[in-house]
């Protein structure tokens, strides 16, 4: 699949600063959405946060992780558009978005509803490691756009 | 031995070399870096926004930053030992990049600041706990380092878009 698109008209491409500024928007936004996602996943593994219960912790952190994620599905989608057609045939590309419609599928229907039960400690901590598993295929995924 | 002549040196390592030339532990170290620093900078910009009144409110200062530390200390590990490894895989192109010395200089401070505010502020979370309305000083710190940690992200990615001049490269073919 070829989008017929210039990116040569695209405002982006046309300036120093502004590639860098999303790149640092979407770091800043993943760190405050992977960590705190993070934190939920370590005490429901029950190795961590454990003066709170997942339930709780998960209600503080969710407008955290909303805005994180937020950030990072804005500056996201906009790298993208500096060159559409060479992201869409990266394999790590590829990878990289489907591990995170996953992640995020996951995130707000499994992961919330178990944390939000407070569950024994087993399906906690099968419900953390997945969901850490998860978020590190979609950094991994990530990483790879540039080595492939 | 110089710095510079210390990093020549660490480049050419067996270590580094094999490393260098690696297509897939070298990914994989990055990898690490970056998880590492979701962990570590989620967890500094969660405390500091409880520090500031906007996260974990229904927890206590203290809880929030006992439970952390130990984490906060495993991805500060993760960041610092895979960001060794991929300093030593190119150790001489990072010398001639000044944005690696910011982001050094930045790592540098995030340690002065932690030494500055043990006392008042991360070491002393009963007492922020127990005033009426949480102390400036607390505040101030939280701002510092929000300031510190948003310029580390920011002299890090602009490592990618220095280029150190030619003359200055170090043929990593060779040896």
């Amino acid at each position: 699949m070829q989008i017929p698109y210039d990116p040569a008209t695209n405002p982006l491409n046309n300036n120093e600063w502004s590639f860098p500024l999303l790149e640092i928007i979407h770091i800043v936004g993943f760190a405050v959405a992977i960590g705190t996602i993070f934190m939920v996943d370590l005490r429901l593994i029950g190795v961590g946060m454990r003066r709170r219960l997942p339930s709780q912790l998960s209600k503080d952190l969710a407008p955290w992780t909303l805005g994180g994620l937020a950030a990072v599905l804005i500056s996201g989608p906009l790298i993208w558009t500096s060159d559409p057609n060479m992201y869409l045939h990266n394999g790590g590309f590829q990878f990289k978005m489907a591990a995170l419609l996953l992640a995020l599928v996951y995130q707000y229907t499994i992961h919330r509803k178990i944390a939000f039960a407070d569950p024994s400690p087993i399906v906690g901590a099968l419900t953390g490691v997945v969901s850490v598993g998860l978020w590190v295929s979609v950094i991994a995924g990530g990483i790879f756009i540039a080595f492939v | 031995m110089s710095i510079l002549e210390f990093f020549r040196w660490l480049q050419y390592t067996t270590f580094a070399t094999e490393f260098r030339q690696s297509a897939l532990v070298y990914p994989i170290v990055l990898i690490a870096h970056l998880t590492g620093m979701g962990l570590f900078g989620g967890m500094i910009a969660i405390t500091d926004m409880r520090l500031l009144g906007w996260a974990m409110r229904s927890s206590s200062i203290t809880d929030v930053v006992e439970q952390l530390r130990v984490w906060k200390w495993i991805g500060f590990v993760m960041v610092v030992g895979c960001g060794v490894m991929l300093l030593s895989a190119k150790a001489e192109l990072y010398y001639h990049n000044p944005f690696y010395w910011a982001k050094m200089t930045l790592l540098a401070l995030v340690g002065v600041h932690a030494l500055v505010f043990h006392r008042s502020v991360y070491g002393n979370t009963a007492a922020l706990d127990s005033a009426p309305t949480v102390p400036r000083v607390a505040k101030v710190a939280a701002c510092i380092s929000l300031v510190l940690w948003i310029g580390l992200v920011t002299a890090g990615r602009s490592i990618a878009y220095y280029d150190v001049p030619n003359a200055l490269v170090p043929d990593y073919s060779v040896r």
